[in-house]
């Protein structure tokens, strides 16, 4: 008993865009690692998505979703800049307004800022169940290549008292100051990369990862799924090569190959995936990235067995992945409203 | 031309649109939806909410070509093509009407199995507007 996560969620838009339509499109396709990306359809957005993956964690966990008291969203891509996303998430789950909500924004570090938000609040505070959701659709100009590996998805978690499904062991976050790598200023739309020759990534992952290890007293043999942030198929694992980790830790959580960089939703639609297969006992470092990181580690319980038997309906992440279909360049510039310039 | 809804009306439907909250009649147990005031069966005014399940099969539909629509679904229209417009029994029995999404309109067919999900509906004056549409389920 205790705190922990009591449910889970995953969602992916079904359409995908593969390699060689950029290839064909541009010359070139500049997202090591990815062979096809997932693509939102025309009239979903950020809202949408957390929507469908919320309401699958919520159907996971078996609460009424009128028992959330907390509900955080993460998110770099919301339709507003000012004007709560999570007000309208809200909505769509429940009838009650009595919830504390807030968004978590301006960096794919965001989603695990939101879910480690949330497991201090329902530990200090109680108040029912949280919700924490994750969801993004990165947004990058079209002529750079930073924008190729943008893909879009969400997964959102239920952290509540009960039979958990897994507990958070401990956690370790860093904030790093770095400086030329995916910003946007205040009023842009697209993302910006200075494309410098600086892995801040690994430095920050290896900072969390360490002090992570260091404060629970483990080794990385100790882990049996490390979760990371994705910006593509290989930087993440490129930045925790000298880390010591062993090979089968790294399999489950490595999604970035069939999504594309998923953004804030990254490490915890990772996490879904790698929650789908695992059994009791197992320990998941989930780490994300984002000028600095957050570690944590999360010890699976035996009841996530039975959670995943009670809620055959549903889906898991790879029903996502395998639910799919293909877009040309064009469309995807349509869907993701590249060349809308109606407004009404 | 555009079909104009004010804010405060559209905001007046916010469980339907995002919940699909309808209203079943506390004398003759009839389901409606849009939910209504009195009963349409039986006339008299206590009913509760109830929240409908988004399942249901297509009765009928009709596609939606250039210039069909409201202007404010032009960009839709412009950027995915034809799209369609379905009256869509539910299971609890009420029939709405609902745009069809993550389908092409000459795949659809009459007795299709729908579910409702929450998309972007459209753009007016800087303000988004959700809403249920309906998705084929196999």
């Amino acid at each position: 008993m205790g705190i922990g996560i009591i449910g889970y969620g995953a969602y992916l838009p079904k359409y995908r865009i593969k390699a060689e339509e950029y290839v064909k499109a541009w010359g070139n396709f500049s997202a090591p690692g990815v062979m096809e990306k997932t693509v939102p359809g025309y009239d979903e957005d950020v809202i949408t998505m957390a929507v469908e993956a919320a309401r699958n964690a919520i159907n996971c966990a078996g609460i009424a979703p009128d028992s959330i008291g907390t509900l955080y969203l993460g998110t770099t891509s919301g339709p507003y800049g000012e004007k709560p996303l999570s007000s309208t998430l809200l909505a769509a789950l429940t009838g009650n307004e009595d919830v504390r909500t807030a968004d978590f924004m301006g960096s794919t570090r965001a989603g695990t800022s939101a879910f480690l938000g949330c497991f201090d609040r329902i530990a200090a505070e109680g108040k029912g169940a949280g919700l924490v959701v994750a969801s993004d659709i990165p947004l990058g100009p079209l002529d750079r290549a930073s924008e190729h590996p943008f893909g879009a998805g969400s997964a959102a978690y239920v952290i509540g008292e009960g039979a958990p499904i897994a507990i958070l062991e401990g956690s370790y976050c860093t904030s790093i100051e770095t400086l030329g790598e995916r910003f946007r200023r205040a009023g842009e739309l697209y993302t910006r990369d200075l494309e410098l020759r600086v892995n801040f990534m690994e430095q920050c992952l290896q900072k969390s990862i360490h002090g992570l290890l260091g404060a629970l007293n483990l080794t990385p043999e100790k882990v049996d799924h490390l979760v990371l942030q994705q910006p593509d198929a290989a930087k993440s694992l490129k930045a925790v090569g000298k880390l010591g980790f062993p090979d089968k830790a790294l399999g489950l959580g490595m999604i970035a190959a069939y999504t594309g960089d998923t953004g804030v939703a990254s490490p915890l639609l990772s996490l879904a995936h790698v929650l789908d297969h695992a059994q009791g006992s197992e320990r998941i470092v989930v780490a994300s990235y984002g000028s600095g990181s957050d570690a944590f580690s999360l010890l699976v319980q035996d009841g996530i067995v039975q959670r995943r038997a009670q809620s055959p309906e549903v889906p898991t992440f790879k029903d996502y992945l395998e639910k799919k279909e293909y877009v040309d360049y064009l469309t995807y510039l349509k869907f993701k409203k590249y060349l809308s310039t109606f407004k009404s | 031309m555009g079909s104009y809804i004010s804010l405060p009306s559209y905001l007046n439907t916010v469980d339907q649109r995002y919940r699909l909250v309808g209203k079943s009649c506390e004398g003759c147990g009839a389901i409606l939806f849009p939910p209504r005031l009195i009963c349409l069966e039986c006339g008299q005014r206590k009913m509760e909410d109830i929240k409908l399940s988004g399942n249901g099969t297509i009765l009928t539909y009709t596609v939606i070509a250039r210039g069909g629509g409201p202007t404010e679904f032009d960009d839709l229209q412009n950027m995915t093509g034809d799209y369609a417009v379905a009256l869509v029994e539910l299971q609890e029995g009420p029939r709405v009407v609902g745009q069809m999404t993550y389908c092409e309109p000459t795949d659809l067919k009459i007795g299709q199995k729908v579910k409702a999900v929450f998309r972007v509906l459209y753009e007016q004056e800087g303000v988004i507007r959700y809403s249920y549409k309906f998705q084929p389920v196999a």
